[in-house]
């Protein structure tokens, strides 16, 4: 059910529900709005999402994502109904405030904490440039479960991350081998999975479920457009030096007249003398 | 005594001629080549106006359904120039400046950045002016091509896109805009990057890059 608004900075479609409550808000420029994403992670539970008091996504199941909108800067107030609630009257399954400063770009995870309550975790998204042939990779933990390491290639390249934290890393654009193992052992609970990393982008995974059970399961979505420039081109000569740097015929001519200064020199020297 | 006798003159007038041959073998050669080193910057072929920018800050084009990218580049001509010249992909080096082949022959292209024939944006190419190594390389002579020399690249499924030169720019290299250069909006553009000016022997490097931007050509 993914409808046809489309964001500017990703062409993500979103949910058409989602997108009906935004346009209510006024067609405001970019500086009065803030970029959000959602994901739910929360197992087994289809949910309404209700922001101030509107339904802005039907049936958002557990495991996905939507985004962005742009809604307006300020305080909001989410709400996440059971999908089956006739509208936002009841009491919800969980809220949150969330407020937006304007420009920023957002993810709402709805999730379980360390200990399997489920909550609602605001993270603000880094979508700044990213250098120019790397792209930046940010990893959230979002699962009931016990802080992990990511891997990279079988490497741990995030240590010791715990429930509601995030990292990020900036790589080499390309395909990794990435990973999620509990904190100091390298013993996959999630991957191995190839992961493309596309130049200029900033993919957001989100480790979602719960450890026991095995219901963990990654959800992530993807940035695009943010790409760096080149610092410059260097074109020159890649021995460090040029084919016309102080070139043959000089080294020669400067050879040559020195030996006739020098002999001249000496010959005057003695006409001179004599 | 007045004066040295005739031979000793003689000898001493053939000295001084000598030392004077000499010097100048010593002395003219190394001025015209200082000279030769560092004359050429003038950026002054002052482009008209219109087409002095090297690159046209565009309004984003709205946003169509991600346009198929082109093939990639496979050879460049420049035929005023004499050159037709394989084209490789490059991505950046470990300092995050755009690569740029080792072999001078070939010419790079930046294939993080929009393609020949893409829609939009300024697809970057890249090539060595010369090397004590490998001899000349295949941009060697690029600050010679003036607006409305043709420039064409083939692509790797056999076609091929036609500009024309507009522009030919010298930048000293901290000065090269390389936000306009590596543009990915904005009218379609190729954009021709080699180095030139002084060559650093302390840096190992020219100290200026010559930047031709060419349009398409009118179909």
């Amino acid at each position: 059910m993914r409808l046809n608004h489309l964001a500017r900075r990703t062409g993500f479609a979103v949910g058409g529900a989602l997108a009906l409550a935004l346009v209510t808000a006024p067609a405001a420029v970019a500086q009065d709005t803030a970029a959000v994403y959602v994901v739910h992670g929360v197992p087994d539970t289809p949910v309404d999402v209700y922001v101030d008091g509107q339904r802005a996504i039907d049936d958002f199941q557990p495991g996905t994502e939507q985004g962005p909108v742009d809604l307006p800067a300020g305080s909001h107030k989410v709400d996440l109904f059971p999908a089956d609630a006739a509208d936002g009257s009841g009491t919800p399954v969980l809220s949150a405030n969330a407020d937006l400063p304007a420009g920023g770009s957002f993810t709402l995870v709805a999730h379980l904490d360390a200990s399997g309550n489920p909550k609602i975790t605001p993270f603000e998204n880094d979508v700044s440039s990213v250098p120019a042939g790397q792209a930046r990779l940010v990893v959230r933990h979002t699962a009931a479960a016990p802080a992990v390491d990511v891997l990279a290639g079988g490497k741990p390249v995030v240590q010791g991350l715990s429930n509601g934290d995030q990292k990020a890393l900036e790589v080499p654009a390309g395909s990794v081998s990435a990973a999620v193992a509990a904190a100091g052992t390298t013993d996959p609970v999630i991957g191995p999975a190839d992961v493309d990393l596309q130049e200029g982008t900033a993919t957001f995974v989100h480790a979602i479920g719960k450890l026991d059970g095995g219901k963990l399961e990654l959800v992530s979505f993807t940035v695009s457009d943010l790409h760096g420039s080149p610092s410059g081109v260097p074109s020159g000569a890649p021995s460090g030096a040029p084919a016309e740097g102080a070139p043959a015929w000089l080294l020669v001519s400067t050879v040559a007249g020195l030996a006739v200064v020098a002999v001249s020199a000496s010959r005057l020297r003695s006409a001179t003398r004599r | 005594m007045s004066a040295a006798s005739a031979p000793d003159r003689k000898g001493r007038s053939g000295a001084l001629a000598g030392l004077v041959a000499g010097l100048s073998l010593v002395l003219v050669p190394a001025s015209v080549w200082a000279a030769d080193a560092v004359s050429p910057v003038a950026p002054a072929p002052t482009p008209p106006a219109a087409a002095r920018a090297v690159v046209v800050p565009l309004p984003e084009p709205a946003e169509p359904a991600e346009p198929a990218a082109p093939a990639p580049p496979a050879r460049i001509r420049l035929p005023a120039l004499g050159v037709d010249a394989p084209v490789a992909p490059v991505g950046v080096d470990d300092r995050g400046r755009m690569d740029v082949p080792l072999d001078i022959a070939t010419v790079g292209w930046y294939r993080f950045g929009p393609g020949p024939g893409a829609t939009a944006g300024s697809a970057v190419l890249s090539g060595h002016v010369d090397d004590r190594e490998q001899g000349y390389g295949a941009f060697h002579r690029l600050a010679d091509l003036a607006p409305g020399d043709p420039v064409t690249v083939d692509l790797a499924d056999g076609g091929a896109v036609a500009y024309r030169v507009e522009t030919v720019t010298r930048f000293r290299k901290a000065d090269l805009p390389v936000t306009d250069v590596f543009a990915r909006t904005g009218q379609p553009r190729l954009t021709l990057v080699t180095c030139g000016g002084p060559f650093d022997y302390t840096a190992r490097g020219y100290t200026e890059n010559v930047v031709v931007v060419a349009r398409p050509d009118a179909p």
